[in-house]
C-alpha cells in the first residue's frame, strides 16, 4: 500500500511509535518477512496514543535541522520514503481546528493505525537506516531465538521511547498554546461586537468599523482629539485657579476654552452637513451621554441646572441672570423640539399618507424634508454655544474658570460611567468563558480610572 | 396669532405694480411690532413662530407661497441675509433681526425680550 511521504516520520511520535516498535520486536515470534505487514495490522495496540487526534489526516513539515532522505530498498512498504535522521524535529500539522478529542470511528482508527505502523516499518533514519533492514533480521531472529534482545536494541527501544515521549509533551503544549488562542480569539471578537453595538469609537479605526460613514468617521476622529485637548486645557483651568492667577491672566485661559468649544461646534456644523444621523442619534458619544442626548447634544437648561448648586456663592444679580439664562435656553429648546415634531409630522405624511401616486415622487419629497434635520442639529448646537457665552459673561472670571472645570469633569465622569458600564462583568450567555471575561473587564477598566484620578 | 394676508389691491393701488420686493418687505415689516416672513411648510418657521408664541407674542406672518409676489419677497430675503435660506426670517419694530440663529442668539444673550418690549410686543 501507498503510504504518503507526508505521514512518515519517527521519533517525532506522539503515537508511540517507540513502544509500537517495541511491540513488534517482541512479537518478531510470529513475523515473516514477507508477511511483515499484516500482523502489524493487527497487533491489538490499543490505539490510546492515537486518538489525540484521531480525525485529522495528519501532515509533516520537515524542519530545516536537516533531514537526509535516504530512500532505497530499505522500506518494504512499497512506497517512496522520506528518510529522516533522528536529529531532525518533525512538527505534527494539524489540518483541522482543534475540536473535541473524543470519538472517532473504530474503523478509522484502525485506519490511522495502519497508515502509522506501516511508516513505522518504512522508518529510517541516520541510526534507524539499518533499523528497518535489521527488522526483518530481526524479525528472523526473533523467530528463531524467541525474546532473545541485544543490548543495542534494548537501547534503541529505550531512546525511542524517550523520543516519544517528548514528543508527546511537545504536541500538548502546541496543543495548549492553540486552545488559549482560540478563547483569547473569540473574546476579542465579542469585546469588538459590543463596543461597535454601543458605539465606542476605537481610537484609530474608524473608518473601519461597521457601517460609518467617511463623515461620521472624520468627525469622530476629530472630536477625539478635541476630547485630549479639552483635558489639557482643564489642567490649565486648574492649574490657573490654583496659582491664584491675575484676572486679566485667568481671563485668557478661559478666553480659550471658550474658543475650544466654539471649535467643537464649528467641527459639528460641518458634519451636520455630512452625516447629521451621526450626530443625531449620538454614535459620536458614549452610551450615557447618549442617555441624555437632546438634538445631536447635551440639552443646555439641564447643563445649567446641573451648574447652578455648585457656582455659590452667586450675587443677586448673577442669580437673576443665571435663572434667566436657564429659562430662555428651556423656551428655545422647547421652540426647536416643537419644529422638530413638524418636521417628524411632515415626514410621516409624505411616506405614509393615503394612495401613492408616485412613490419615487414622494420619497423626493421625503428626502428634501429630511435634510431640514442638519437645520435643526445646526440650531441646537447655536444654542448651546451661545449659552456657554452667556455663562462667561455673567459669571466672574473665576466663576468661569471653576464653572468650566466643573463642565469638563461632569462629561468626563458620564464618559468613564459609559466605559464602566461596557466593562461591566455579565453573567449572561458566556457561563464557560465567564473567567476570561473577569479578566477582560479588568483589563478594560484600568484604563478608565484615569478618568478619575484628576477629580 | 394672526395671519394677514397681503391685499395690496386695498390698500396701495397705485404702487401694486413693479413694487420693488424688498421694498415690499420693508414696508410690510414696519407695519406690525413682530413680523415674521414664512414659508407654510417649513419646520423652521414653525420653531420661530413657537417661540414667539411662547413668549406670550402675537406675532404678523406672512407666508410667502401664499402670496402671488412671494417669490420675488424671497430672493430679495436671501440677498438681504446673504443666505440660501430666505424663511424664517424676523423683523421687530421694523428692525431686522434675522434668521433663526440670530433670533435664538439675541434670546440668550437677552436682548430679545427688551426689544419686543421696546417695540410694545410685549407688556409685563
Amino acid at each position: 500500500m501507498n503510504v504518503p511521504t507526508g505521514f512518515i516520520h519517527q521519533e517525532g511520535s506522539a503515537f508511540g511509535f517507540g513502544e509500537l516498535e517495541e511491540a513488534i520486536v517482541l512479537q518478531g515470534l510470529n513475523i515473516r518477512n514477507d508477511e511483515a505487514k499484516a500482523p502489524l495490522f493487527t497487533t491489538g495496540r490499543p490505539a490510546a496514543t492515537l486518538e489525540m487526534f484521531p480525525s485529522w489526516p495528519m501532515r509533516f513539515k520537515q524542519t530545516p535541522r536537516g533531514s537526509s532522505k535516504s530512500g532505497g530498498g530499505s522500506t518494504d512498504s512499497g512506497s517512496a520514503v522520506n528518510t529522516i535522521s533522528s536529529k531532525t524535529e518533525n512538527q505534527l500539522e494539524p489540518e483541522s481546528p482543534i475540536s473535541s478529542k473524543n470519538t472517532t470511528p473504530l474503523d478509522h482508527q484502525q485506519q490511522k493505525q495502519q497508515e502509522m505502523m506501516a511508516s513505522d516499518v518504512s522508518r529510517t533514519g541516520a541510526s534507524q537506516n539499518q533499523s528497518i533492514a535489521k527488522l526483518p533480521q530481526e524479525k528472523r531472529r526473533g523467530s528463531t531465538s524467541e525474546k532473545q534482545l541485544d543490548a543495542k536494541t534494548l537501547r534503541r527501544l529505550a531512546q525511542n521511547r524517550e523520543a516519544a515521549r517528548k514528543s508527546r509533551l511537545r504536541k500538548k503544549a502546541y496543543v495548549q498554546q492553540l486552545e488559549s488562542s482560540r478563547i483569547k480569539l473569540t473574546q476579542l471578537e465579542q469585546d469588538l461586537q459590543r463596543s461597535r453595538s454601543q458605539g465606542f469609537f476605537l481610537g484609530g479605526c474608524a473608518g473601519a468599523v461597521g457601517n460609518i460613514s467617511s463623515g461620521a468617521a472624520i468627525f469622530d476622529m476629530e472630536y477625539s482629539r478635541w476630547l485630549e485637548d479639552d483635558q489639557r486645557h482643564m489642567s490649565e483651568l486648574r492649574t490657573g485657579l490654583n496659582a491664584h492667577l491675575s484676572d486679566s491672566d485667568l481671563r485668557i485661559i478661559v478666553d480659550t476654552y471658550i474658543s475650544h468649544y466654539d471649535e467643537i461646534f464649528r467641527l459639528k456644523v460641518v458634519a451636520a452637513k455630512a452625516d447629521v444621523f451621526h450626530l443625531i442619534t449620538g454614535m459620536w458619544t458614549t452610551p450615557a451621554e447618549r442617555c441624555f442626548l437632546w438634538m445631536g447634544g447635551f440639552r443646555p437648561s439641564e447643563l445649567i441646572k446641573m451648574l447652578i448648586s455648585q457656582l455659590d456663592p452667586l450675587t443677586e444679580q448673577q442669580v437673576m441672570g443665571i435663572y434667566s439664562l436657564q429659562h430662555s435656553s428651556q423656551q428655545a429648546e422647547e421652540a426647536l423640539t416643537q419644529g422638530l415634531e413638524q418636521l417628524q409630522r411632515s415626514l410621516t405624511d409624505t411616506i405614509a399618507g393615503g394612495p401613492v401616486i408616485d412613490g419615487m415622487q414622494q420619497m423626493a419629497i421625503a428626502i428634501g424634508k429630511l435634510a431640514n434635520l442638519e437645520g435643526f442639529v445646526r440650531q441646537a448646537d447655536n444654542l448651546r454655544q451661545q449659552t456657554l457665552h452667556q455663562l462667561s459673561r455673567i459669571l466672574t472670571v473665576r466663576q468661569a474658570a471653576r464653572c468650566f472645570l466643573m463642565i469638563g469633569e461632569y462629561y468626563g465622569r458620564l464618559r468613564a460611567l459609559s466605559s464602566l458600564w461596557t466593562s461591566r462583568p455579565r453573567e449572561s450567555m458566556m457561563s464557560d468563558e465567564h473567567s476570561c471575561q473577569t479578566t477582560t473587564d479588568l483589563q478594560m477598566v484600568q484604563p478608565s480610572q484615569n478618568h478619575f484620578s484628576e477629580f | 396669532m394672526h395671519y394677514q394676508v397681503d391685499s395690496w389691491g386695498y390698500y396701495m393701488p397705485a404702487r401694486s405694480m413693479g413694487s420693488d420686493p424688498m421694498e415690499r418687505v420693508a414696508k410690510l415689516a414696519s407695519e406690525s411690532a413682530v413680523v415674521i416672513f414664512s414659508l407654510s411648510s417649513c419646520c423652521m418657521c414653525h420653531a420661530v413662530k413657537r417661540l414667539f408664541c411662547g413668549l406670550g407674542v402675537n406675532p404678523t406672518v406672512y407666508e410667502l407661497d401664499q402670496d402671488p409676489r412671494g417669490k420675488d419677497m424671497e430672493t430679495a430675503l436671501m440677498r438681504l441675509l446673504g443666505n440660501s435660506q430666505a424663511v424664517p426670517v424676523v423683523f421687530i419694530g421694523g428692525k431686522l433681526i434675522g434668521a433663526m440663529d440670530r433670533v435664538m442668539a439675541s434670546h440668550i444673550n437677552g436682548t430679545l425680550v427688551p426689544l419686543l418690549k421696546e417695540a410694545g410686543a410685549l407688556w409685563l
